[in-house]
C-alpha cells in the first residue's frame, strides 16, 4: 500500500509541539517524512469472524476474548474483525537513524511514525467498511486496554498468521516486534451501534495523560 | 548427493491439510507429530504419491521459544516428525526450519548468538535427515545463524534456503534478492530460492532478478495465489498451479513445490508439467560486488571507501574506543554515508582495549543505523572473525598479504565467510620497489584465493600508496602496478590515497591531484576521507569525464545549484552569536564552530560553567514554566552536544582531562525496547558534564548491577515504557539494592507514576528529562 504523506500535524501534536512550528522544525519534518516514508512498507492484514459464545467467555475464530472491557465493547454485534498493521522493521530502523543523528530527529520520527501507523489503521478500516457496506462498526479495541490482557497477542498474531503474511513477531514480554504495529478488535453489528468514545477509565496512561490535564482526549 | 541435473520436487502446504484434518487456528501442528502422528504421515505420503522427491518435516516452528508452553522437548518433537516423514517412504526427508518467530537486535531483543543456538538445537535434534531447509525466512541476518549452524552441526548436509519476497522485491525485513544470493552463495549454501508471502504470477520478477544473481540451483514454492481476506482461501486451482510455473522452468529455476494452500493435487499437476519439460541451462555473471541485507554495491565504476572510522592518529577516536563510546562511531558512519561514501572501512584496534569485542560492537552498532557495506580492517585474525561472524550482508576483508602466515590466516577465513578481500602487495620482503614486483605479488595472492575456491571477482588488490615526500620515484610505480593488475590480471584494485600526502605541505591538493591520477590508472575503491569535499567531488568528477556519470546525472544533481562548492565557508566560523544564543536558538553546528573559537582563549571548564550550563539551565527553566516544550528543550540540547564534541575533541588533544561531574549509569530495563525517551535523559545529562554510562535497551538485571559495580556509580536511571516490563524494573532495583547499596535509583517512563516509583523502591521519580537532571544534581551535590 502506497501513503503518500505523513499527517504531520497528528506528529506534532504528539510531540507537544504547535500545529505550525518554526521553520526550523518544519525543515526536520521535511527530512523525517522523507526518510520515514522511504524505509517503511505499511501493511496490514484481517480476518473476520462470527462471535460465539462460550462457558469461558466470548470467542471469535477459536480466540477466547477474555475479560468484561471487549465483551462490553462488542455487546451489540455479531461478528469481529481482527486486525493486525505494521509499518514493518523499516520504521524502527528510520528511527533508530534519525536518533543517531541526532535525538531530536529521532523524536520527530517517532512521532511520524505514531501517526501514519494510525493513517494504516484507517486505511485498513476503509476497506473493512467497503466489505460490509450495511454494517456498523466499533472503533478499534487493543489487546491492554482495560482488561482485554495483552497475552491475547500470541493468539492473536496466530489466528492471523501475522507472522507470515506481515513479518510481526512478539517479544518474550508481549511487545509487538517491529513496534509500530498496530492490532485490533473491531466489532460489527447489523444495527446501529450507540458511539461510545475511547474512554480514559480504561486507559493506562489516565493518571498522568497531558491530553487529559487540558480537558481534552488523544483522539480528538 | 541430490542431483540438480534434472528437477527437484518438493512437496506442498502442511498447516491448512491439518486445519482440514481439525486442527484449531492457534493450534500448535509440531505436536501432532507424537499425538497424530498416522495423520502427518499420510499427509507426507500423499506428497510422495502425487510426485514429490522430498518432504519437509512438521518442523516449521519447532524451536524452543515456539515450543515452551506446549510441554514437549524440540527433540522429541523433531524426532517424531523425521520418523512420520521417513515412514512415507519419500526419497529425500528435509528437516523444516521455519524462522525463530522472535526478531533479532536490532530491531527485536534476540542475540545472533541465541538464534545461532535455538538452530543448533534443532539441527542436532533432525541430524537423522537427508537435508536442512530453512523456509519462510525474512531476515538474512536470521538466516545467517542458522546456515552457519547447519554448516557447523549439520554433519556436512546440504542445505537449501527460500526467503519471501514482496512485490517490491524485499522481505519484510528489507533483504533484496542480490544481497541474500550473494551472502548466501557466499556461504556455501547448495540452493537458494523463494518460498510463500505470493502466488505464482507475483513472483516472475522476483524469481528472474534471483537467477541473473547466483550460479546456484533455484528454488520456487509459491502459495497457491492470493488469500481472500474474508474467507481465507488461495484462488489457484492445482490445474492453474501446475501450469503457471512454466515461466520459472524457462528462467531456468529447477527445484520446484507448493507453500500455503496448495495441496497433493497442486503437486500432482506440478509434476505432471515439468515431466513434459527439461531443465534449461544457465550461466549467469555474477558482478563483483558487497552488500548489506537491504544494499548492495556493484563495483562497476569507482565505489568511494570512507576511512574516518579508524583511531591511527586520532586522539578524540582513540578516547572514544577507550570509553566504549559506540555512539561516536556511529556519528563516524552517518556523517560520511552523507558526504558521499559507499563502503565505510571499520578499524577499531587499539592495543589497551578488547578489539575483539569492540569489532562485534562496532559492527552491530554501525549495522543497526545504516545500509552501507562495510569493510573489516585488522590485522588480528581472531576479531577478523568476530566481525564476519556477525556481519549481515557481504563485507570486504581488509586484508590479506602475500606472506605466508597471512595467506593461510585470512583466507580460509574468507571463503567460509563469503567476502570479497583486499590484497596488500607486499611479503616477508617488504614492500617490492617496483611495479613488477608487486603485481607478481598480487598473481600470487589471487592464485592462492583460486585454489581456496574464492572468485576472482572478490580479489581486489591494494598496490599501496607510499608517502611523495619520501619516496617520490616510487608514485608512479604504485600507478604503473594499478594499470597492470586491472588490465592483465583483470581485478579490481583499492588504494589508500591520503598517504600520498603525508609531509608535505597543502596536503589537500597532492591527494587530490593523485587520486584522480590513481583512477586513471584504474583504480576502483579509493580509500579517502569523504568529509572532504574535494575529495568527493574529483571522484564525481572522474565519473563524468571517464563517460561513467552518463550524461552528467549524478554530477549535475550534486553541483547543478552550486557555483562555487569547494569555497562554502565553515558554518558560522566568523559568527558574532553568543554560545547562549545558539543553544537557545538550537543551532548546533554554530554551537559548534563558536565553541571552537572560544577554545582559543578561555579554558574549556570555563566555557562549560559559565556558558553552556547557564543556557542549558535557562532553557531548562522555560520548559518547567510551559514557556518552551519538550522539542524546543530537546533542540537546545543538542546545539550544546555539538558544543560539548568541540571541548571533548580539545581535551583530548591537550590534556589528560575530561568533564566528568559524576558517573550515572542508564538503562531501559529487560523486556523493554522502546528507548527514546532514555536517550533524550542521557542527551540532557551529557549537556551537563555528567559521564553517562549508557547500556542500551533490554538491559538484563545482571548487566545493571555489573555496570553499577564497575563503575561505582552513585546512580541508576531505569527506563520503562510497558506495563509489562515494570517488573524487570522492580527487580533490577531490588538486585541493585542487594548489590550496590551505595548507589540512588531513579525511575521514568509513560506508565511511571510517583506513587508507583515509592512502590517498587526506587528512590527517586522523574516526570522528564529536565527533572532527571535536577535530580542528579541533588545526588551529586553540583
Amino acid at each position: 500500500m502506497n501513503i503518500a504523506h505523513v499527517e504531520r500535524k497528528q506528529a506534532f501534536r504528539y510531540m507537544c509541539l504547535p500545529s505550525e512550528p518554526d521553520a526550523h522544525f518544519l525543515e526536520m519534518a521535511d527530512k523525517c517524512e522523507k526518510m520515514l516514508l522511504s524505509a517503511v512498507k505499511p501493511n496490514y492484514v484481517y480476518r473476520v469472524f462470527p462471535i460465539e459464545s462460550t462457558e469461558q467467555g466470548i470467542s471469535g475464530g477459536g480466540l477466547l476474548l477474555r475479560g468484561n472491557d471487549i465483551k462490553e465493547h462488542l455487546k451489540e454485534c455479531s461478528q469481529v474483525v481482527f486486525l493486525c498493521a505494521t509499518l514493518s522493521a523499516g520504521a524502527d530502523r528510520a528511527i533508530r537513524q534519525s536518533s543517531a543523528f541526532d535525538i531530536l530527529s529521532g523524536m520527530m520520527t517517532d512521532a511520524m511514525a505514531n501517526a501514519l501507523i494510525e493513517q494504516v489503521c484507517d486505511k485498513a478500516e476503509q476497506e473493512i467498511f467497503a466489505t460490509f457496506p450495511d454494517n456498523y462498526f466499533t472503533w478499534r479495541f487493543s489487546a491492554g486496554y482495560g482488561d482485554f490482557p495483552l497475552d491475547t497477542q500470541a493468539d492473536f498474531l496466530k489466528v492471523l498468521n501475522a507472522e507470515k503474511r506481515l513479518g510481526v513477531t512478539l517479544s518474550e514480554n508481549d511487545l509487538l516486534i517491529p513496534t509500530k504495529t498496530v492490532t485490533a478488535v473491531i466489532g460489527v453489528s447489523e444495527t446501529p451501534i450507540p458511539k461510545g468514545k475511547k474512554g480514559c477509565a480504561i486507559c493506562n496512561l489516565s493518571e498522568k495523560c497531558p491530553y487529559r490535564a487540558k480537558g481534552v482526549h488523544c483522539h480528538d | 548427493m541430490i542431483d540438480f541435473s534434472s528437477f527437484l520436487v518438493l512437496d506442498g502446504g502442511m498447516g491448512t491439510l491439518l486445519q482440514e484434518k481439525g486442527l484449531s487456528l492457534g493450534g500448535v501442528p509440531e505436536v501432532w507429530n507424537l499425538e497424530k502422528p498416522d495423520i502427518i504421515t499420510e499427509i507426507h505420503r500423499n506428497y510422495v504419491k502425487a510426485g514429490s522427491d522430498v518432504v519437509y518435516t512438521n518442523t516449521f516452528g519447532c524451536n524452543r521459544l515456539k515450543m515452551a508452553r506446549t510441554g514437549h522437548s524440540v527433540q522429541e518433537l523433531i524426532q517424531s516428525a523425521v520418523q512420520n516423514a521417513r515412514n512415507s517412504g519419500a526419497k529425500y526427508v528435509a528437516l523444516d526450519i521455519g524462522p525463530i518467530g522472535q526478531m533479532l537486535e536490532p530491531t527485536g531483543t534476540l542475540s545472533f548468538e541465541e538464534a545461532y543456538d535455538i538452530f543448533r538445537e534443532q539441527i542436532e535434534a533432525g541430524n537423522d535427515t537427508d537435508l536442512i531447509v530453512f523456509e519462510t525466512m525474512s531476515d538474512l541476518l536470521e538466516v545467517r545463524a542458522g546456515v552457519l549452524a547447519g554448516k557447523e552441526h549439520g554433519n556436512g548436509k546440504p542445505i537449501f534456503v527460500t526467503m519471501s519476497f514482496e512485490e517490491n522485491g524485499r522481505t519484510f525485513t528489507g533483504c533484496e534478492i542480490p544481497a541474500m544470493a550473494l551472502t548466501l552463495e557466499g556461504l556455501g549454501v547448495d540452493a537458494i530460492g523463494v518460498n510463500c508471502s505470493l502466488g505464482p504470477e507475483e513472483l516472475v520478477p522476483i524469481v528472474k532478478m534471483l537467477c541473473e544473481w547466483t550460479t546456484l540451483p533455484v528454488i520456487v514454492k509459491p502459495n497457491a495465489g492470493l488469500p481472500d481476506p474474508v474467507t481465507n482461501t488461495y484462488n489457484f486451482t492445482a490445474e492453474k498451479f501446475g501450469e503457471c510455473i512454466k515461466p520459472f522452468v524457462e528462467m531456468g529455476a529447477v527445484i520446484f513445490g507448493g507453500c500455503c494452500g496448495t495441496t497433493p493435487e497442486h503437486i500432482q499437476k506440478l509434476t505432471e508439467t515439468l515431466s513434459r519439460l527439461s531443465p534449461v541451462e544457465r550461466n549467469p555473471v555474477i558482478p563483483s560486488a558487497v552488500c548489506t541485507a537491504n544494499h548492495t554495491v556493484i563495483i562497476n565504476q569507482p565505489r568511494i571507501i570512507g576511512e574516518r572510522i579508524n583511531p591511527t592518529g586520532k586522539k578524540r577516536f582513540k578516547q572514544a574506543l577507550k570509553e566504549h563510546d559506540t555512539d561516536y562511531i556511529m556519528n563516524q558512519a552517518i556523517q560520511q554515508i552523507d558526504a558521499g561514501a559507499d563502503i565505510l572501512d571499520v578499524n577499531v584496534g587499539l592495543p589497551e582495549i578488547d578489539e575483539v569485542e569492540m569489532m562485534q560492537s562496532a559492527v552491530k552498532a554501525i549495522q543497526g543505523i545504516t545500509d552501507t557495506p562495510l569493510q573489516l580492517d585488522t590485522t588480528d585474525p581472531i576479531a577478523l572473525e568476530a566481525g564476519l561472524r556477525i556481519y549481515n550482508g557481504k563485507p570486504i576483508v581488509n586484508s590479506v598479504n602475500g606472506e605466508e602466515k597471512s595467506l593461510a590466516t585470512v583466507l580460509p577465513l574468507v571463503k567460509k565467510y563469503g567476502a570479497s578481500v583486499v590484497g596488500l602487495t607486499l611479503d616477508e620482503n617488504g614492500i617490492p620497489k617496483t611495479a613488477d614486483g608487486r603485481f607478481a605479488i598480487a598473481q600470487k595472492i589471487l592464485n592462492r584465493a583460486l585454489a581456496l575456491g574464492i572468485r576472482k571477482e572478490d580479489v581486489y588488490i591494494d598496490c599501496l600508496t607510499l608517502t611523495a615526500s619520501a619516496e617520490q620515484e616510487g608514485v608512479m610505480e604504485t600507478l604503473r602496478a594499478v594499470t597492470r593488475v586491472k588490465q592483465e590480471l583483470g581485478l579490481h584494485t583499492v588504494l589508500g590515497v591520503s598517504n600520498i600526502s603525508f609531509g608535505l605541505p597543502n596536503r589537500e591538493l597532492v591527494t587530490r591531484n593523485f587520486l584522480t591520477m590513481a583512477l586513471y590508472a584504474g583504480l576502483d575503491l579509493p580509500i579517502i576521507n569523504p568529509n572532504t569535499e574535494s575529495m568527493v567531488s574529483s571522484v564525481r568528477t572522474y565519473k563524468l569525464l571517464a563517460n561513467i556519470d552518463k550524461n552528467a546525472v549524478d554530477f549535475i544533481a550534486h553541483y547543478g545549484n552550486d557555483t562555487a562548492p569547494a569555497l562554502k565557508p565553515p558554518p558560522s566560523a566568523q559568527s558574532t552569536m553568543s554560545l547562549e544564543s545558539a543553544v537557545t536558538a538550537g543551532l548546533k553546528a554554530e554551537a559548534s564552530a563558536i565553541t571552537k573559537q572560544l577554545l582559543e582563549t578561555i579554558d574549556p571548564m570555563e566555557i562549560v560553567n559559565t556558558q553552556l550550563i547557564p543556557a542549558l539551565d535557562k532553557a531548562g527553566s522555560d520548559f518547567e514554566k510551559g514557556k518552551i516544550f519538550l522539542p524546543q528543550l530537546i533542540s537546545s540540547a543538542s546545539a550544546a552536544q555539538g558544543a560539548f564534541e568541540a571541548i571533548k575533541t580539545y581535551l583530548s588533544e591537550h590534556s589528560t582531562e575530561t568533564v566528568n561531574r559524576g558517573t550515572i549509569v542508564l538503562a531501559t530495563v529487560k523486556g523493554d525496547i522502546h528507548d527514546i525517551g532514555k536517550n533524550i535523559v542521557k542527551v540532557l545529562l551529557e549537556n551537563y558534564g555528567y559521564q553517562v554510562i549508557d547500556l542500551g535497551k533490554d538491559v538484563p538485571l545482571e548487566s545493571v548491577a555489573e555496570a553499577t559495580e564497575k563503575y561505582h556509580a552513585p546512580l541508576v536511571g531505569l527506563s520503562a515504557l510497558m506495563t509489562t516490563t515494570l517488573p524487570s524494573m522492580e527487580g533490577t532495583i531490588k538486585l541493585l539494592n542487594e548489590r550496590c547499596p551505595w548507589c540512588q535509583t531513579v525511575v521514568g517512563g509513560a506508565v511511571l507514576t510517583a506513587d508507583y516509583a515509592e512502590k517498587i523502591g526506587a528512590d527517586f521519580y522523574a516526570n522528564d528529562a529536565k527533572e532527571t537532571v535536577d535530580i542528579a544534581k541533588k545526588v551529586f551535590g553540583n
